[in-house]
């Protein structure tokens, strides 16, 4: 039968109108027939909810005036941007100004028949952001009910018993996948690896390499005097700069850290 | 109209024939200069009927048009200037309107946005809220009669079928050209009222959007089909009444399609209004004032200023040049075509 459908992401707030960003649409009487000639006529399906009606496609269409009329006219308008045949294609709703002027208003992408509005940057990075922190807050719970205190003996961690169910639940999850996954993926590598061999010819560096690492103790602290703590040190101080650095963390010692960052800041004013 | 009594010889030279404009099967109809104002107008002649209708002295379309016109003044009605009379021929003298809807609406070249569907819209019905207010029922509106002068104004035009109404009588239901005939006339009905004119507003509302007459029947009864097929077919349920009605014919049950799919561009206020003005039941149609009150008019986008209405494209090289002056911001470019 013929399936036309708003799925929509978001549940709480129903009455509201959904955030175009959290719902999609798909007609799957569509779906096989579609290409870049008739994916405008779908996505102007009364029931789309991302399609305005009262914009100049339909006001044409309606009209049976010649479609080229749409370049004169002003207002809302609705382009094919892009097209993957067969299972991608872009669709730009945009304000005509004039015949050459056109603002932007939302791109809508149609992957494998499925309508979706491309999120704006802000929307995007929001969501990112949100997801990074919110993850990292897990991440921060679950670590902090690991921890153990006991005024005698500090700090420590203790990951018990109850871990051990939740790993096997993981990795176990992460094996799950099909004969045929785990066969293409195989066949996949291997193609892989037979397209780009790994570089065999790589041994003649290494050879300097482990020269170097041979008589480690001059050449590694002479590579660190050079390159390796530096970094650090711009962290700890940032504006008193890179001479300044490396003399605060001689002076400072072993005195913990505080001081190298006072230290550090003083010399920069002398 | 003091002008009128002048007698013969003054008016008619008081307007100067500049071209023939047209004739139709009652006058013929001349564009002229009134040398008094230096104004445009337009001279219908009336022409000499039959026997039959010079019998009562003069035709009957020219004197419902003389009778109601000289009454009626509003901004969206056919302005009646002047009535002169020569020998056996009488003249009047109208504003002189450069095109009507019809023209407009065939012409595939003009492009006809919402704001201008709903501009013209308006402005019909506030003419026609105000002819019905005064107790004048048109009886023939279709885009035909309905001018647009240089600026863009509608006017609503032709009084030859209008007519008194109020008082309970029977009128004739041989009215308004058939695709614009409402259900009842053609069921027969012979007293009738505002219904009409109403339906007529809303088939050329629907031909203001789809570009094609909406209702096209090829005989009355194809007619009724036509509308049926549409609306649905009525019944005693939907419509309290009908089979009373004395050309009643039952019809095949025509579900009926829903307005959403013939007028795919439309908001859901304009849809609204057309079902309003398209009610099979002449009781649920609403009137001009009802309409003029609906949501369609306060919601975006607002109606178009008439300068800004489309003109035929004959005009467009008169009025193009013009128009694109006007959108062109720098002033060297407005000084050297003007």
């Amino acid at each position: 039968m013929n399936l036309k459908s708003v799925s929509k992401m978001t549940t709480k707030n129903d009455s509201n109108p959904p955030n175009p960003l959290g719902i999609s649409w798909h007609d799957s009487a569509w779906i096989n027939v579609l290409d870049g000639s008739n994916v405008l006529e779908y996505f102007s399906d009364r029931s789309n909810p991302f399609y305005d009606r009262t914009c100049n496609n339909e006001t044409v269409r309606m009209q049976r005036l010649d479609p080229e009329v749409m370049n004169d006219m002003t207002g809302l308008e609705y382009i094919l941007l892009h097209v993957q045949d067969p299972i991608l294609y872009i669709i730009r709703k945009q304000h005509r100004h004039s015949r050459t002027q056109v603002t932007p208003q939302a791109d809508y992408y149609v992957l494998a028949g499925v309508v979706y509005q491309a999120p704006d940057l802000n929307t995007a990075l929001n969501s990112r952001l949100l997801s990074t922190v919110y993850h990292l807050q897990g991440a921060f719970e679950q670590t902090h009910s690991f921890s153990r205190y006991h005024p005698s003996r500090g700090y420590w961690w203790d990951f018990g018993k109850e871990e051990d169910p939740q790993k096997d639940k993981a990795s176990d999850q992460k094996e799950n996948g099909s004969l045929f996954q785990r066969r293409r993926v195989d066949l996949l590598l291997g193609e892989l690896a037979r397209r780009f061999p790994p570089k065999i010819a790589a041994p003649a560096q290494p050879v300097a390499a482990s020269a170097v690492t041979a008589n480690p103790a001059p050449q590694a602290s002479a590579a660190a005097g050079i390159g390796g703590p530096a970094p650090v040190q711009n962290g700890n101080s940032t504006s008193a700069g890179n001479n300044a650095a490396p003399s605060a963390a001689t002076g400072g010692g072993g005195r913990g850290p505080i001081r190298p960052g006072g230290g550090g800041v003083s010399q920069g004013k002398s | 109209m003091s002008e009128q009594m002048d007698g013969d010889q003054s008016s008619q030279s008081r307007y100067q024939k500049i071209e023939f404009l047209g004739e139709g099967q009652f006058a013929t109809v001349f564009k002229a200069r009134d040398s008094q104002t230096d104004q445009i107008v337009a001279v219908k002649k009336i022409k000499i009927g039959s026997r039959a209708e010079a019998r009562d002295g003069i035709n009957r379309t020219a004197l419902r048009e003389i009778k109601l016109m000289q009454e009626l003044h509003h901004e969206n009605v056919l302005g009646l200037l002047d009535v002169f009379g020569h020998q056996s021929d009488i003249s009047l003298v109208f504003d002189y309107m450069i095109t009507d809807l019809e023209t407009l609406i065939k012409d595939t070249r003009v492009i006809l946005y919402p704001a201008h569907v709903k501009c013209y819209t308006l402005q019909c019905l506030k003419g026609l809220e105000y002819l019905h207010l005064n107790w004048v029922l048109h009886r023939d509106l279709k885009p035909n009669n309905l001018l647009i002068d240089e600026n863009g104004i509608l006017k609503i035009g032709d009084f030859g079928l209008a007519k008194f109404f109020g008082s309970p009588r029977v009128y004739t239901h041989q009215v308004v050209t058939r695709w614009y005939r409402a259900p009842e006339l053609l069921f027969g009905a012979r007293i009738y009222g505002t219904g009409v004119d109403m339906w007529a507003v809303g088939c050329i509302l629907a031909e203001l959007l789809l570009r094609l007459p909406f209702l096209p029947g090829e005989t009355d009864l194809d007619q009724i089909s036509k509308i049926f097929q549409c609306m649905g077919t009525p019944t005693e349920e939907t419509w309290p009444g009908v089979t009373k009605l004395p050309d009643y014919v039952e019809f095949k049950g025509f579900p009926g399609t829903q307005f959403e799919e013939i007028f795919t561009a439309a908001g859901d206020d304009l849809l609204e209004l057309l079902r309003k003005l398209l009610a099979m039941d002449p009781l649920n149609r609403c009137t001009c004032t009802e309409a003029l009150k609906m949501d369609y008019f306060s919601n975006k986008p607002n109606p178009s200023d008439p300068s800004d209405l489309p003109l035929p494209s004959k005009f467009k090289k008169l009025q193009g040049a013009k128009r694109k002056v006007e959108a062109d911001d720098s002033p060297a470019a407005r000084k050297i075509r003007f």
